[in-house]
């Protein structure tokens, strides 16, 4: 007995001294990023808006990383978790009910993705391009015929609490915050929803349903082996996955006040830029620095576009070119990096 | 109890490279029972293992596990019932992820996995207890990735997980020949080991004749998807390697290569 519990504590100890080496390279991160705002003057909706987009990055992250499957299925997600959120909220539902069927929405495109690759045998990247083709008449179709719909003067998550918090800023701050209040507003409640989505998600990975869906990411032949349904667990995994797509789609058509039918337009790249920055910044190991590193890839993300935009002012029609930069950025460095470090070896530098 | 009852397979059936890779084969392995199967490579081999856990469907024939007709059972199905070992030792366990999380998924072996905590701390000394019979230490390193494994302390995991929940029948698939004669032999004991504590059913394709010597009651010789013979009772412990090979040879007088020939 006195073996198995030093079994059980050496590496805990270890575990918790690389914990809190992630934890040091996060503050470290933040202080960084913090230092760029100041200096480039970069406004903090940029982080309201990582945080509105930063479930995508999570869905990529479950898609690519966890379940091994290539899947672009969120480009389709998106919008419809958007349109039905949206579409609710026009209708008179509370935002709260309206998001829950964005989940649904976006777990249901998940759901055709994985049923046309696994009763088709058509790989992931095929099976969501025709999966992402059908949802663009189905997100037309679910915002009654128009490709956008506004939500001025309707009740959404913000809207509901932005009279009160501004007033509440404004007493507390003084009167020079008044500009801020719905930036503000949005990264806290955004921070919160993200934080539960996470924490579930957390939960749910670490489920013995989770450990099967992250095995059948590294070896199904295994998982099969093991007398679980495999297939199921992609099923599974891309419905939770573009479930959270959902989820981002209703966040942000209430942070941009409509829901249009191009929403997702490149997120897919957007997403696998997230996943990335947020590893080669971070270097997450456990499950749960993992999901923490996606979210922040979409922070930085976000803001170190914002801070392209302000330093060379440019207009917003480029921020579709300024995007795939910032990516081309992101998978690009790590290479370099790593071709520049070969060649130094070779020459003896 | 194993059975199979005129089990036959077919490759491209009805095309020039039509394979009859099983011809009706019968075999019935009893509980606790301990069978080698050898033979040159394209004999079958694989394939009857194959038809066993569900990877390949036969044309025609009934496969039975316990009395229970497994024939057209999914393979994640019948799985439930039946452990497998690998040739190669990457595909047993899960890279990516800890040896401790690589046995709780094994630990599922058997049933449905449901919404309980993956790793559970009521299991902690079992795993411990599991792999502390193997001196390979890898009881301490619970924690460490199966990636950094070596290819031998992989399998001896792989065996661990798929005897661990005690299935009706184990099928080792030639699962010491990636490893170094050291890792082999030690693997060799465990899965001895192993199937005389857990009284399994157990079918074992090697290519090593001292292997199908020394274990198990019965040594069985495939041949162009044929039984070709079967080696029990008396004749079985009196068998030498050298009897074997002899008898490899008799059988590939003309048209088929034998592993010698190919390797020179």
């Amino acid at each position: 007995m006195t073996a198995t519990a030093a079994a059980t504590t050496q590496p805990q100890a270890s575990g918790l001294s690389a914990n809190r080496r992630f934890i040091l390279r996060g503050i470290l991160l933040a202080l960084v990023v913090a230092g760029f705002m100041s200096v480039g003057n970069v406004n903090i909706g940029a982080i309201g808006q990582g945080l509105g987009y930063a479930l995508a990055g999570v869905t990529v992250f479950m898609t690519f990383r966890v379940l091994g499957f290539v899947d672009l299925t969120v480009d389709g997600a998106f919008p419809i978790g958007g349109a039905a959120c949206a579409i609710l909220i026009v209708n008179g539902h509370s935002p709260e009910y309206a998001m829950l069927m964005g989940f649904v929405a976006g777990a249901l495109t998940g759901m055709a993705t994985a049923l046309i690759d696994i009763i088709f045998k058509i790989e992931g990247l095929l099976a969501s391009i025709i999966v992402i083709t059908a949802a663009y008449t189905v997100t037309l179709h679910v915002m009654e015929g128009k490709s956008n719909i506004p939500l001025l003067g309707q009740e959404t998550l913000i809207s509901r609490h932005s009279k009160a918090f501004r007033t509440w800023l404004v007493e507390q701050f003084g009167d020079q915050m008044r500009r801020q209040s719905t930036n503000l507003l949005e990264i806290i409640l955004f921070g919160f929803i993200v934080l539960i989505v996470l924490g579930i998600l957390y939960w749910f990975l670490r489920t013995e349903i989770g450990l099967a869906i992250r095995a059948t990411g590294k070896n199904p032949q295994m998982v099969r082996a093991t007398g679980l349904n495999h297939n199921l667990m992609i099923v599974i995994g891309l419905m939770v996955a573009n479930g959270l797509a959902g989820v981002a789609g209703s966040l942000v058509v209430q942070q941009f006040g409509f829901a249009d039918v191009s929403l997702g337009f490149g997120l897919i790249v957007r997403g696998l830029a997230a996943v990335i920055i947020g590893e080669v910044l971070l270097r997450p190991r456990t499950v749960g620095q993992l999901l923490i590193a996606a979210v922040t890839g979409m922070l930085v993300f976000d803001i170190s576009r914002a801070w392209i935009f302000s330093a060379l002012d440019l207009p917003t029609t480029d921020i579709q070119f300024v995007s795939a930069l910032v990516v081309l950025a992101a998978l690009g460095t790590p290479r370099l990096y790593d071709r520049w470090k070969a060649y130094r070896l070779r020459h003896g530098g | 109890m194993l059975s199979l009852d005129q089990v036959s397979v077919t490759f491209n059936a009805g095309t020039p490279n039509e394979v009859r890779a099983l011809r009706d084969i019968s075999l019935l392995v009893e509980d606790g029972e301990f069978v080698t199967v050898i033979g040159s490579n394209g004999a079958g081999k694989s394939t009857l293992f194959n038809v066993i856990s569900g990877a390949v469907q036969p044309d025609s024939g009934r496969i039975t596990l316990d009395q229970e007709d497994i024939t057209y059972q999914p393979e994640y199905r019948r799985s439930h019932d039946i452990g497998r070992v690998f040739q190669d030792p990457r595909l047993g366990t899960c890279p990516g992820l800890t040896i401790r999380e690589n046995l709780s998924l094994a630990a599922i072996h058997g049933r449905n996995a449901g919404f309980r905590r993956d790793v559970k701390m009521a299991q902690e000394t079992w795993f411990f207890e599991q792999l502390e019979r193997q001196h390979l230490g890898l009881e301490r390193r619970l924690d460490a990735d199966v990636a950094l494994l070596s290819g031998g302390q992989r399998q001896a995991i792989t065996l661990v997980m798929a005897t661990l929940t005690k299935p009706k029948l184990l099928l080792l698939d030639e699962h010491t020949a990636a490893l170094d004669p050291n890792a082999a032999e030690q693997v060799i004991a465990l899965t001895q080991e192993l199937a005389e504590a857990n009284d399994l059913c157990v079918v074992m394709i090697t290519h090593s004749m001292q292997q199908a010597c020394d274990l198990g009651d019965r040594v069985i010789m495939m041949n162009r998807g044929r039984i070709e013979f079967e080696i029990a009772g008396e004749e079985r412990k009196n068998l030498q390697p050298a009897d074997l090979i002899d008898r490899f040879h008799s059988l590939a007088d003309g048209t088929e290569l034998t592993d010698a020939q190919l390797l020179g």
